[in-house]
């Protein structure tokens, strides 16, 4: 296991491609953190329930976190390198597990790399502005840790999602789909006046939001706890794994 | 070493591999040949794991690929010098297969230099040629310095001079005590490389041995020409030959040297070249596959 999370995890230092979305992901943040402070409004900007609201932003390694994991795994095929993958690690679960594995630890790596950025950017910037850096820390980690579990999950989606279907442009065009489109309008089709149901509540994006913006205990019709929520994703995690699981062991790979 | 029984594979209707069976012992480079479609890449691939058999066994070293301990170390395999991320510098390609499959290390250097890519370990695998990319998948087939090397069409992409290095290396790698299972279309390449050969066709098994007892299996043909050829062919065939043209010249079948010029002398007829046709590796491989066919 180890021998096979090794070789994955420098599969990704060994490309360029983390790189540049590395660099993409340095250039969003700092766009939205430098603008929402030279912009914000001075007073907004000396509560500290608004600094650490500013460190949401590295929720935009979530989807980095997807769109690597979706890479890793389709990029297999995409280049053949799916067949070295097999010759030297023949065991196929033993593949979709460390590929999950080692997009957990990347989609925690971006995130905790967002952070450290968004703050070290407000620490320079809010005092040019002459405010006071007033992020409450047990505040900040409460956040921090929301997203770094979402992406983590996010990410271990993507490999099973790539691992299942292989075809690259397929699986983000699908992803994406669902993403910005398909969960909306199931989303609207589930709690409209005629089915009335809110099943809504366990579908990614929802869940997301509720492990984001929900408490522990408060589940409402719309939104679960942010137990509810993470217990709901990781559901849709293991699904997307045992997809994997399942294709990857029965496919001949020619 | 490597054993493979009654194996079968269907793709939908076809059937790919066809009750196929046959082994290769240690110490010996044997030829893997059939024409396109054959079921050569299909039955390797079978051998490795990467493909599921509906029936029948591949073995190497009495177990599945799967099976074995350190798979990696224990087989090296080319299947296609295209399993490479174009991203990727060759000496991190060798790494990360290296990592997983429990291999030292220090091997990554070994092979690079072992191949002749030491001087391109840092450039990135995009940048390749066919012929650097072959060179590369050797280099990954033999990190873990493996008793059993299954190479499937390894002289693609590879000049001249890259194919000398090839042979000599495979043979190299068999006097070591290596079984080493070649598939390949450039059968003259094969015969210089090989100890035996195992021919298959329409994914059927057709022939297994050395090339000299195949080629032994195959008439003779001697090359005849003469000014008088139309009065020659017809004698020759008289005398229950089969003749074909080649240019100017006539292909005898079945017939030595000594046949064909006693029958000109007792006809009068004057040759201009009388030459024995060594029988090639191409010419059993037609001969047993066109009877297959047939």
């Amino acid at each position: 296991m180890i021998a096979a999370l090794s070789s994955e995890w420098l599969k990704i230092r060994t490309t360029r491609t983390i790189f540049w979305l590395l660099v993409a992901l340095a250039g969003l943040i700092t766009l939205i953190v430098v603008s929402s402070i030279l912009a914000g409004d001075k007073e907004s900007l000396a509560r500290a329930t608004n600094q650490r609201d500013l460190l949401g932003i590295g929720i935009l390694s979530v989807l980095i976190a997807l769109i690597m994991g979706l890479i890793v795994s389709t990029g297999e095929f995409r280049h053949g390198t799916i067949t070295p993958t097999l010759l030297s690690t023949p065991s196929r679960p033993l593949v979709v597990i460390s590929k999950a594995i080692a997009a957990v630890l990347l989609g925690v790596t971006l995130v905790a790399l967002a952070e450290l950025l968004v703050v070290a950017e407000m620490a320079a910037l809010l005092p040019l502005r002459g405010i006071d850096f007033v992020l409450d820390g047990g505040d900040a980690a409460r956040v921090v840790i929301r997203i770094l579990a979402i992406s983590a999950i996010w990410a271990a989606i993507g490999s099973g999602l790539g691992l299942a279907f292989k075809n690259q442009i397929g699986t983000f065009v699908g992803c994406f789909a669902w993403l910005f489109l398909a969960e909306g309008l199931v989303q609207a089709i589930l709690s409209s006046h005629w089915i009335k149901s809110h099943a809504g509540r366990f579908l990614p994006l929802s869940s997301t939001s509720s492990i984001l913006n929900n408490n522990a205990t408060n589940a409402k019709e719309h939104m679960l706890s942010y137990w509810g929520g993470a217990a709901a994703l990781s559901g849709w995690m293991l699904l997307a794994t045992i997809l994997a699981l399942i294709l990857l062991s029965r496919r001949d790979v020619s | 070493m490597i054993a493979v029984e009654d194996l079968r594979k269907r793709y939908g209707k076809t059937l790919a591999v066809d009750g196929l069976s046959f082994t290769v012992e240690p110490g010996r480079v044997v030829g893997f040949l059939g024409p396109n479609g054959a079921g050569k890449t299909t039955t390797l691939r079978i051998l490795l794991g990467l493909v599921h058999a509906n029936s029948g066994e591949a073995t190497i070293l009495g177990k599945h690929y799967g099976q074995l301990e350190r798979p990696f170390c224990q087989v090296g395999a080319v299947l296609e010098a295209s399993g490479f991320h174009p991203g990727r510098k060759a000496r991190n390609h060798l790494r990360v297969l290296a990592r997983a499959g429990r291999a030292p290390v220090k091997r990554v250097d070994e092979v690079l230099a072992l191949v002749g890519l030491e001087g391109a370990a840092k450039k990135r695998v995009g940048g390749y040629s066919l012929g650097m990319r072959q060179r590369l998948a050797l280099a990954s087939a033999l990190l873990g310095d493996p008793g059993v090397l299954i190479l499937d069409e390894p002289a693609n992409g590879l000049d001249p001079e890259g194919i000398r290095w090839l042979r000599d290396f495979l043979r190299s790698l068999a006097d070591e005590g290596r079984a080493v299972l070649v598939s390949s279309h450039v059968l003259a390449e094969v015969e210089q490389t090989v100890d035996e050969v195992v021919i298959i066709n329409k994914g059927k098994f057709v022939a297994h041995g050395s090339v000299e007892e195949l080629k032994r299996g195959v008439e003779e043909r001697v090359k005849v020409s003469s000014p008088k050829a139309k009065e020659l062919e017809a004698k020759l065939v008289k005398a229950g030959f089969e003749v074909s043209e080649d240019g100017n010249a006539l292909l005898v079948a079945g017939a030595t040297c000594a046949q064909v010029g006693e029958i000109a002398a007792k006809s009068s007829l004057v040759l201009h070249e009388l030459t024995p046709l060594a029988t090639q590796l191409e010419d059993v491989f037609f001969d047993l596959t066109s009877e297959e066919q047939t």
